[in-house]
């Protein structure tokens, strides 16, 4: 009966001998393949919910059709198709002989490896031989004849010109790995071959690689006893060869057959749209800075990396020169997991920092390009995410990124602009917007920062608006009640603040009146609110703009008169597209309105990224070095003849408008945004007649006010000079109205006998509070909540106040550097304690919780409503009267405060208390002791430095340090610290300095003539001035 | 409870220019306060500087000798504090500056007098004064007053005032007090002189600042090789030598150098805080340039321009190549 004899010639010594060997192989396979296991629970479990058994059938689907091998490179991906499925029958028929010899046949005697199964069995191995060889014999011509780009260890983005020692290696493993196979097919074939001359069977055509091999050989001469002693040697090579690759399997690259099927049905489909919560709030660290505290299948993604190269070919920040390559991050993590096997050592290399290098992580745009075309489903940019937690943390982030956190943890945007501005770009529409906080809708527009406050930006959506009025639809914003969504800075690592942003602006639509959905033109406010706020809080469903305008187009709302006829590309912005899936949309739209579209090179999912995100906008890109987004441009450049570069995000337009300057394509092409495409193609007037009525109203209201205002300055003017007339015509009236009884004037107070000098100023007395007892020495700093005022604004009737209202609060420049100052000299000596004071209302808590969430111990807060008035002098009184209840041995304030920089405060309080002073301290020394030394700084940049017994007061100047961030996780956990309030009524202004006598606008000393145009147009006039006064 | 006390400011064997600034403040005061007009100058080594303190109006000139010629807070401070208490001044006049902040409000907290700092108006009407000081950026004029106060200490805000220009002849009178009873108070250590720097504001005649918009000391090589294709000396506003992206001496300002000599300045997003217009607002010719059309500079400068700073820099270069 057709078959073969498995162990011929083989005596009982070496049939030990072989199953020894083929123990052992096993025996190391199974060692390799648990100390990855052991490895991946060392590590957290997935931070986001895993559907596996869906999962698992994705990943079959995705093994089997090689879905994911083949995008974007399909002749190897045709190869590893070609390598899987020979490799796949070569181990069934490996394993089907195994189950026949090794345990159906002892078990129920007999084998049914014969007849006409064994005949198919060979024909079937031996294509699938001819298979896998033949896709190796690809895979190695790719790699060392053709040498694709992606396939070079070399870090050229990070500037280095030679391979790395670690990168040696990875070429030798992946040569090894291919020769490896080759010669165990090889040795494969000439078992079969040196076996068929050797036994002649009638059936060798059934094995057509091995009959054809025999006959060769044959050919050549080779008699069957000379094909048997092949065959005996051959064997053992053949045998011991396969057994060291299934030993070495766990070892090697050839992991990733195994360690893709895990990574694969773990793959969480939602990843970087919606990020991974950070562990509680009470938890210690935050963020991943241990290799345990990344999740078992990020571990695991790192293991099924087969080093393809796909992301490293995508990412722009590798392509714009930026020390970040997706591909070698993965490898430097995976090495990095290897050696450490999980465990975290004390002493040893930092993973944040040592491994992966601030700068790198930093680097990242958030993008998704590579875990969009990752083969194997590894989700670098959620790994990246979770480690700039730790950064953020750490406060290792750059100084624009800080105060950009700072900006919108204060103001709620990212622009620094007065959060009242945010429906400012409404006010030049023909018709009023909806207040969803007054009046329902069907839609609510979340319109996100760039889109309110960026200038170009707010003309889109002025236009976008326009067009929704047009097409009848129902929407209404929110106004100043909306906040930056939060996408950018989560992904920036702030997830604190993120959070608080999603309660404020949750909030705010709870709160709101009814609407039914959101829309936005925003596609990062897009993604976080339709994948991330309904982990928080239900939320309506939203939609883009484009689905929204496509909606109208079709069904006639907005009717095209004036087909476009444009030639135009469309860049597919990364939230919108790869993101969330909405690649069509705005294609139909383009459709629609009559546009030719000519496709990016890189587009839909393979869509090249601005820049813009990840929170890379806030953080300077390198000088010299090519941005991604005038990489963008020139690939729209080379597309010849487009009228536009079509966008459909406010980040787009604000990048894009800016490369197509700096990289030349000024003239090529124009670049707009979708709405305005379509406002043209409707031929959308700016005003609609319908509108008309109301537009009047609005314009009527306003010169109507214009016109009182000046009517009434005019109107008092006329008045006097009539009275002054008539006094002057009428000497008696004039004496009469002199005779009669004043009116009351109001008194601020009354003229008390004038001393010669009032004598010392004296603390205040203030309430009793349980102070605890000194363990240490205990710093104080004085600290202001303090209002930066709004571009317009209104003084109150009584002339002497502006309501809170018309100001944004922050924590007072100078103080952050005193605190720092503080907590710096805390941290040296170790049991000191700091407490933070202010003299300011409630609402001054917000700074206080910022103050100790930096490291303050404890805060004090004095007030009463009288002190609103308090000047200098009144408030040094209720500053001193703490400190001496606290038995300050070192008192620190900022020089000033950036509100109304009296730069008196601190001094004036180490008079009252008689302690020794210095002012404008850049920075002090002192270990708790009896003296300590400041450096005080003097104008122009010479410094003082000396010596000052203690207890003393210092005020700092900025500069001296650099004042820490408090993350919102850190500010919320502050919230277990205390507050000590203080009632400062019996603090009176009995001993001000000075009384408020009135708050004036000044009057604009002159206005320069603002030079018009563009940049080279300013350039043009500044350089025309320069020459006429420099005489040329 | 007459007459005016200046506290006279010097530094490097020199008056500056607060000093008659504040004289020429006082002599307006003179007529509705009543005299004598007294200077006062601490730590007057070889009587020169009495002597440059002589301006029109001054009637007499205190030249206190103190056991050392550098700034001491506490010294000034009792010095200022032992004249008021003998002359009675109804105001005393101390500079808004590094030095003044370190001792004028002890001054008033230590006499009880009324008190102002920052103030760029003053006024008198009928024995009574007045000052205006600025508010949030400049936005506000805060206008104060002190009833009830036999003596009013104010600091005055610099480059705001104008000094007399002839010399007085005003009797100079020598005092050494007795300053043991401050012994120990501080010890004076070192002064680091300000970090050899290449350039000096004061003396530069063409000026191009950068402020806050610049956003990154990344950004600083673009700027300072313009100013340096433009022939200009580069400046910056606190926020940025503050950061320690350049030196202090490129500072510009109150609390940096004043930009004496310059007649060209170019601001590049700085928004013009105070302390920064004290600086450079004296200038012939400023042009600014900043998004933001609100911003203060814009009140100060001759030209204006709300374009980016970055394309800006770069159409100069192009100009200039």
């Amino acid at each position: 009966m057709e078959t073969r004899e498995l162990f011929w010639d083989i005596g009982s010594l070496s049939y030990v001998l072989f199953y020894a060997v083929a123990w052992s192989a096993i025996a190391l396979f199974l060692i390799g393949f648990a100390r990855h296991f052991v490895k991946y629970f060392r590590a957290r479990k997935s931070p986001v919910p895993l559907h596996l058994r869906r999962g698992f059938a994705r990943m079959v689907m995705d093994i089997f059709s090689h879905r994911t091998v083949a995008r974007r490179d399909r002749p190897a991906g045709n190869a590893h198709r070609s390598i899987f499925y020979g490799f796949a029958i070569l181990f069934i028929g490996t394993s089907i002989v195994t189950v026949d010899y090794d345990i159906t046949g002892p078990i129920f005697g007999g084998s049914f490896w014969n007849g006409a199964f064994y005949l198919a069995f060979s024909l079937v191995v031996d294509v699938g031989g001819i298979g896998l060889l033949g896709g190796i014999l690809f895979m190695m011509w790719r790699r060392f004849r053709q040498r694709p780009a992606k396939l070079d260890y070399v870090r050229a983005y990070a500037g280095e010109e030679s391979l790395r020692p670690q990168a040696r290696r990875w070429i030798a493993e992946d040569s090894l790995f291919l020769w490896a196979l080759v010669l165990i097919i090889l040795t494969g074939y000439l078992q079969e071959g040196v076996r068929l001359v050797h036994e002649q069977p009638p059936w060798a055509g059934w094995s057509p690689v091995g009959w054809l091999l025999a006959e060769i050989f044959s050919g050549l001469g080779m008699d069957p006893d000379s094909a048997a002693a092949v065959r005996r040697a051959n064997w053992w090579i053949h045998g011991v060869m396969a057994l060291t690759f299934i030993a070495a399997l766990p070892w090697n690259k050839a992991k990733h057959m195994i360690a893709v099927m895990g990574s694969l049905a773990s793959r969480d489909v939602n990843a970087l749209s919606r990020l991974p919560r950070a562990a509680s709030e009470q938890d210690d660290e935050i963020g991943v800075s241990t290799i345990n505290q990344f999740a078992w299948k990020d571990l695991l993604n790192f293991d099924a990396c087969t080093k393809c190269g796909r992301c490293h070919e995508a990412c722009p920040a590798r392509l714009s020169g930026a020390p970040l390559s997706p591909r070698d991050l993965i490898l430097d993590l995976r090495s990095f997991a290897e050696r450490t096997q999980g465990k975290v050592k004390e002493g040893g290399p930092q993973l944040v920092g040592d491994v992966i290098p601030a700068e790198t992580l930093w680097s990242c745009r958030s993008c998704g390009a590579c875990l969009e075309i990752c083969p194997v489903g590894i989700e670098h940019p959620t790994m990246i995410v979770q480690m700039r937690r730790h950064l953020v943390e750490r406060d290792e982030m750059e100084k624009q990124l800080r105060d950009t956190f700072g900006m919108i943890g204060d103001r709620g945007n990212s622009f620094g602009e007065s959060a009242r501005q945010r429906g400012a770009w409404t006010e030049a529409l023909e018709f009023s917007v909806k207040d969803i906080r007054e009046e329902a809708a069907d839609n609510l527009w979340f319109v996100g920062d760039y889109a309110s406050f960026d200038p170009r930006n707010q003309t889109v959506s002025q236009t976008v608006a326009r067009l929704f009025q047009a097409a009848g639809l129902d929407f209404a914003i929110l106004r100043e009640s909306e906040h930056s969504a939060g996408n950018d800075v989560r992904r920036a690592g702030e997830e604190g603040l993120f959070e608080s942003l999603v309660e404020h602006n949750q909030e705010a639509m709870a709160t709101a009146q009814p609407f039914t959905r959101l829309v936005t033109t925003d596609p990062h406010s897009y993604n976080t609110i339709r994948n991330e706020y309904p982990d928080f809080a239900e939320t309506a469903p939203i939609k883009h703009y484009s689905s929204v305008l496509t909606a109208m187009l079709e069904d006639g709302r907005l009717k095209v008169t004036k087909p476009l006829k444009r030639r135009v590309t469309l860049h597919d912005p990364c939230h919108l597209g790869r993101l969330n899936g909405n690649y069509d949309e705005p294609r139909r739209v383009l459709e629609l309105i009559g546009c030719e579209l000519v496709e990016m090179p890189r587009n839909r999912d393979n869509s090249f990224c601005c820049g813009a995100g990840g929170g890379r906008i806030w953080m300077p890109d390198p000088p010299g070095k090519e941005k991604p987004a005038e990489n963008r441009m020139h690939e729209a450049a080379a597309l010849g003849n487009i009228d536009n570069f079509v966008v459909c995000c406010p980040k787009d337009m604000t990048m894009f408008e800016d490369a197509r300057k700096t990289s030349g394509h000024e003239s090529d092409f124009e670049v707009m945004d979708l709405a305005e495409l379509v406002a043209e193609a409707i031929e959308l007037k700016s005003i609609d007649l319908k509108q008309l009525p109301p537009l009047i109203d609005r314009i009527t209201k306003a010169a109507a006010k214009q016109v009182a205002d000046i009517a009434a300055e005019r109107i008092a003017d006329v008045v006097a000079e009539k009275v002054m007339q008539r006094l002057a015509d009428n000497p008696e009236l004039a004496r009469q109205l002199a005779a009669a009884p004043q009116a009351e004037a109001p008194q601020v107070a009354a003229p008390a006998p004038v001393a010669a000098l009032g004598g010392p100023v004296t603390a205040a007395e203030l309430p009793g509070y349980e102070i605890p007892p000194k363990e240490g020495p205990r710093i104080l700093v004085a600290v202001k909540h303090v209002g930066e005022l709004g571009d317009e604004f209104s003084i109150a009737d009584d002339g002497l106040s502006i309501t809170a209202e018309h100001f944004e609060f922050a924590l007072n420049e100078w103080d952050d550097a005193a605190l720092e100052q503080a907590l710096l000299l805390s941290e040296q000596i170790g049991s000191c304690e700091v407490v933070a004071v202010t003299i300011g209302p409630e609402e001054a808590e917000e700074t206080l919780r910022k103050v100790l969430a930096k490291g303050a111990h404890r805060a004090v807060r004095v007030w009463d409503d009288c002190l609103a008035m308090a000047d200098p002098v009144t408030v040094a009184r209720a500053l001193a009267a703490v400190a001496t209840a606290e038995e300050a041995d070192l008192i620190l304030a900022g020089v000033q405060s950036s509100d109304l920089a009296q730069g008196a405060t601190g001094t004036a309080t180490a008079r009252i208390l008689g302690l020794p002073h210095a002012a404008v301290v850049l920075e002090a020394e002192w270990n708790g002791g009896a003296t300590l030394t400041a450096t005080r700084e003097l104008e122009g940049g010479m410094r003082h430095r000396f010596e000052l017994p203690a207890p003393a007061l210092l005020t700092v100047q900025t500069g001296g340090n650099t004042p820490r961030y408090a993350t919102m996780r850190m500010i919320k956990q502050a919230k277990k610290k205390t507050i000590d309030v203080l009632d400062g009524a019996s603090v009176g202004l009995e001993q001000a300095g000075a009384q408020l006598r009135a708050l004036t606008v000044p009057v604009k000393s002159g206005q320069a003539e603002m030079l018009q145009g563009d940049a080279a147009e300013v350039a043009k006039a500044i350089a025309d001035i320069i020459r006429k006064k420099r005489g040329d | 409870m007459a007459g005016i006390l200046i506290i006279a400011e010097h530094m490097d064997g020199a008056l500056r220019d607060i000093t008659g600034e504040m004289i020429g403040a006082a002599t307006a005061l003179k007529d509705p306060l009543g005299g004598p007009l007294v200077v006062a100058v601490i730590g007057d080594e070889d009587g020169s500087l009495a002597a440059t303190a002589n301006l029109e109006g001054v009637d007499e000139v205190i030249s206190i000798a103190a056991p050392h010629a550098h700034f001491d807070a506490a010294l000034y401070e009792e010095a200022a504090c032992a004249l008021a208490e003998e002359r009675t001044p109804s105001a005393i006049l101390i500079a808004h500056s590094a030095a003044g902040m370190a001792y004028g409000p002890a001054v008033a907290a230590r006499l009880g007098s009324g008190f102002a700092s920052d103030v760029f108006d003053v006024s008198a009407e009928s024995g009574e004064l007045n000052a205006t000081r600025g508010g949030y950026g400049g936005k506000v004029n805060i206008e104060l007053g002190f009833a009830g106060k036999g003596c009013v200490t104010l600091m005055l805000r610099g480059a705001t005032f104008k000094a007399p220009e002839a010399a007085g002849s005003a009797a100079i009178t020598p005092l050494s007090p007795d300053f043991s009873a401050l012994a120990g108070q501080s010890t004076h250590l070192e002064y680091q002189p300000a970090p050899p720097a290449d350039v000096d504001i004061a003396k530069a005649d063409f000026i191009i600042s950068v402020g806050r918009a610049v956003q990154d000391d990344k950004n600083i090589p673009t700027f300072s090789a313009l100013a340096d294709r433009l022939g200009a000396t580069f400046g910056c506003s606190r926020p940025v030598a503050d950061s320690g992206w350049l030196p202090k001496a490129h500072q510009v300002g109150q609390s940096g150098t004043i930009a004496s000599n310059c007649k060209l300045y170019i601001a590049l997003g700085i928004s013009g805080a105070v302390q920064h217009l004290a600086g450079m607002k004296h200038v012939e010719t400023i042009i600014a340039v900043n998004t933001d059309a609100n911003a203060p500079m814009f009140n100060v400068a001759h030209y204006g321009a709300t374009v980016d700073i970055f394309e800006l820099a770069e159409a100069l270069e192009k100009e200039f190549n």
